[in-house]
């Protein structure tokens, strides 16, 4: 079942709007997608879509749920329809999408990570499966600007992409806790763990920094449009790093600016 | 006029195997990675809060097995609601989904759920607790566990000053409570298609014909459920995207998850259904062994059940309200904004 527009008047399809799929999750909420055959696309498409409906939020929005190329909205069935919001959703889209590209002034933080085989167990994996030393996995993540793409599990911060030459896959048999501060990299994207749990991601480092902390306010520096690189530093850096809150400011690198 | 706000301590003597602080959970909170939360069985929840004289959010406590006692110097207005359970004051027997006055020098116990798995526990003013994005109610992975243990002193800010009937020394409220039953040990859940449901050929079938049992690895992330499955073919790998409250997943092993408030936000595994925004309550109070069967309903049927579940805490809502200022007991007035009254 889709909430595409039912046999009868239709509006004629503006050639520049993005093509919206609106499908019902349950009696109160839509997945909503751009229709595109290009991964790229929906995943750009989206990121968009989730400011257009935070900044939009329509009639009966409660909440978005960002996954990779769609968007998840909840929203009150007693105060609108699937119908009706999908109808919102195009219509906001017809007007507006993509001019809100840059609006978001992204931060850009620099996170010191340290490799050592305690907090990289899986960094020969990786290096193995893209056929390339574990120096020139550290090499691309340092050499990628990272965009937060959105805010995962617990505010991890979900990035991409890491010019790594291949996919890195995800492992066998999921871990069943992996330490906070761990740096995760699957597929071409990287995700810092913010508190101890479980993840089938490919950890090869940690960072001494805290990244979200509840009795901040917000709980984290960073948010969605923001550009992250990582620094592999020496084990000595550690212990004047560790605890500290990730701040833009938290860690320099020396001549940067 | 009730009396003047004041802060009041309550000694928590027995904990309960789990007893947290606990609301309807965060609002907005999804877009930034972290699930609403909140109470389980929501309607109940409410109805404790609305019965106190409270706004549907306010913070209660939610109880989960064994027993719960606290003791108060003062008098205090309470409503206990959820599974039906023992509920003493000083020894003698009260009434669930009623407001009860405890007199000073009192002692509550909540003991004995049987039939379903929480209790909530609201007082008549606020609670005073620690919020997280703007909600009491725990977060236990990013370091809120929001636990209430043997010992700890709770602190309530009342207006709340006692009350005692002419007559009756527990006064007798006569008001239209929507009291889910229990009383089944077999539930009926109503449930809407999901995105790969046809892709599952046979589960439209099983699920509305076959028994399911909660195991003991549920938890308030999901309910885990023995029960007949079949595994959607021809999908290759689904991206990860958002799941909502209710999806009913089929992880590559042979069980069923719906999934509950405290989920992991996305996944990547088939969903055959979703359980409706009306169901959701007494999902939140499945136990372990307990059995279901599911009934197809249409979305339009789902959102009429909403509405009359909405309809009904809304008539409770305005009984109490107009109740209690006839009493002079403080209640919450729903709002009106400024510019609407100006």
């Amino acid at each position: 079942m889709s909430t595409q527009p039912a046999p009868g008047p239709q509006l004629s399809q503006q050639s520049n709007a993005a093509a919206i799929k609106a499908v019902p999750f349950g009696d109160s909420a839509l997945m909503v997608s751009v229709f595109s055959d290009d991964s790229g696309e929906r995943q750009e498409g989206s990121r968009k879509l989730r400011e257009l409906l935070l900044d939009v939020r329509p009639q009966g929005l409660l909440d978005v749920v960002a996954g990779v190329d769609s968007v998840l909205v909840e929203f009150d069935n007693l105060a609108v329809s699937h119908g009706q919001l999908a109808q919102t959703i195009r219509l906001a889209v017809a007007g507006g999408f993509g001019d809100n590209d840059g609006a978001h002034a992204g931060m850009h933080f620099v996170i010191p990570m340290v490799v050592n085989q305690t907090f990289a167990p899986d960094l020969a994996d990786v290096a193995a499966e893209l056929g390339i030393s574990p120096e020139a996995v550290l090499g691309h993540v340092e050499d990628s600007v990272l965009n937060i793409n959105l805010l995962a599990s617990a505010m991890a911060p979900m990035m991409g992409r890491v010019q790594f030459p291949g996919q890195v896959s995800r492992c066998k048999e999921p871990r069943t806790n992996v330490d906070p501060g761990s740096v995760m990299v699957a597929g071409n994207n990287a995700i810092i763990q913010p508190f101890p749990g479980p993840t089938g991601w490919k950890v090869i480092g940690r960072t001494p920094l805290v990244i979200c902390d509840i009795r901040e306010n917000p709980p984290t520096s960073y948010s969605p449009g923001d550009t992250v690189r990582f620094k592999v530093v020496p084990e000595s850096e550690w212990e004047r790093l560790e605890g500290r809150f990730l701040r833009t400011d938290s860690y320099t690198i020396e001549g940067a600016h | 006029m009730p009396a003047a706000e004041r802060t009041i301590t309550l000694k928590v003597r027995e904990s309960a195997w789990l007893a947290t602080f606990q609301d309807l959970g965060r609002e907005g909170s999804e877009a930034l990675g972290v699930p609403c939360g909140g109470a389980a069985d929501q309607h109940s929840a409410a109805v404790a809060n609305i019965l106190v004289g409270n706004p549907r959010s306010a913070t209660s406590v939610e109880i989960m097995g064994g027993r719960f006692s606290f003791t108060t110097s003062k008098p205090l207005l309470i409503a206990v609601t959820g599974a039906p359970a023992d509920v003493t004051v000083n020894g003698s027997k009260v009434s669930m989904w009623e407001p009860v006055c405890v007199p000073a020098k009192g002692r509550v116990v909540v003991a004995n759920a049987r039939g379903g798995m929480r209790n909530y526990l609201a007082f008549s003013g606020t609670l005073v607790t620690e919020q997280f994005m703007g909600s009491a109610a725990p977060e236990a992975r990013m370091g809120f566990p929001q636990q209430i243990t043997a010992g700890q002193h709770l602190e309530l800010r009342t207006s709340y000053a006692g009350f005692e009937h002419p007559y009756l020394t527990q006064p007798l409220f006569r008001l239209p409570v929507p009291i889910p039953s229990f009383e089944q040990s077999l539930w009926s859940i109503d449930i809407v298609e999901g995105p790969e449901t046809d892709a599952a050929v046979g589960i439209r079938e099983l699920l509305a014909s076959r028994e399911y049992t909660v195991t003991a690895k549920s938890n308030h992330v999901g309910l885990r459920l023995d029960g007949p499955v079949v595994h959607p073919d021809g999908l290759g790998e689904i991206v990860s995207h958002g799941v909502p409250i209710g999806a009913f997943e089929i992880p590559h092993g042979d069980e069923l998850i719906i999934l509950g408030r405290y989920r992991t936000l996305t996944a990547g595994y088939p969903i055959v259904a979703f359980a409706t925004k009306a169901s959701l309550p007494l999902l939140g109070q499945a136990r372990p062994g307990q059995r279901m069967t599911f009934r197809w309903v249409t979305q339009e049927q789902a959102v009429d059940r909403q509405h009359e579940a909405q309809r009904l805490l809304n008539v409770l809502e305005s009984r109490v309200q107009s109740l209690f200022g006839a009493i002079d007991l403080p209640h919450y007035s729903r709002a009106v904004p400024a510019r609407a009254a100006a």
